[in-house]
């Protein structure tokens, strides 16, 4: 889960591994901060597999890649 | 996770914040009245709920997502620490986190080239950078520390 200048260093950092997925770092800012604004709060209970799969969902992160594994 | 695992988890986060490093099961019994040993069961079953990461050889704290406990290529000055990420997504959960603006120093993992990102009002002041997330969502918790 590492940041790049572009899609040239991502692809030469893969070195034809199979590539992930790509977002842009403004998506990502979002997707932490919908992730983690609550982590320390007095009340924080677990997200439940849903909760968070609802997060990547409204975010646009729909694809398969993005689908959280059943508990 | 049950109502003492909840307590301990909550007291070790906020531990994480004022210390600004991770704390020993000694530090938390003391805080909490539990004995090191309760504090060391407790997060061993927090680790299994991953609510925490272990080192399986020390008991100790490695991850505390978003913190990390050891030096990563993710340091983070927000709060008025510094604190290590444990990857591109925690830097940002960080500031997340502590629901503050803060500074995100890292490099592209291709080339190497200093990335320095500020994180004002939860965005980054440098759009053009790309996030890649190489293992699908289905096998993060395989191998977390690769991930």
């Amino acid at each position: 889960m590492n940041l790049f200048r572009s899609e040239e260093h991502i692809e030469r950092w893969l070195a034809g591994r199979r590539p992930g997925a790509t977002i842009p770092v403004e998506k990502l800012s979002e997707l932490a901060h919908a992730w983690w604004s609550d982590r320390l709060s007095p009340s924080w209970q677990p997200h439940s597999r849903d909760e968070n799969q609802a997060i990547l969902e409204r975010l646009g992160l729909t694809a398969a890649f993005w689908r959280l594994p059943n508990p | 996770m049950n109502e003492d695992e909840l307590s301990l988890r909550n007291i070790t986060y906020a531990s994480i914040v004022q210390l600004g490093r991770a704390p020993t099961a000694a530090e938390i019994a003391a805080l909490s009245g539990h004995s090191p040993a309760e504090v060391s069961a407790a997060w061993q079953g927090l680790h299994a709920e991953h609510a925490l990461v272990l080192n399986q050889v020390t008991g100790q704290i490695i991850m505390a997502n978003p913190f990390s406990a050891v030096p990563t290529a993710y340091h983070v000055q927000a709060a008025g620490k510094w604190w290590y990420g444990n990857c591109a997504w925690d830097a940002f959960g960080i500031c997340a986190a502590l629901q503050t603006d803060g500074r995100i120093e890292t490099s592209c993992q291709d080339c190497g080239e200093a990335l320095l990102i500020a994180v004002r009002d939860q965005r980054p002041d440098d759009q053009s950078l790309l996030f890649h997330c190489l293992v699908p969502a289905a096998y993060w918790w395989d191998d977390i520390v690769f991930t």
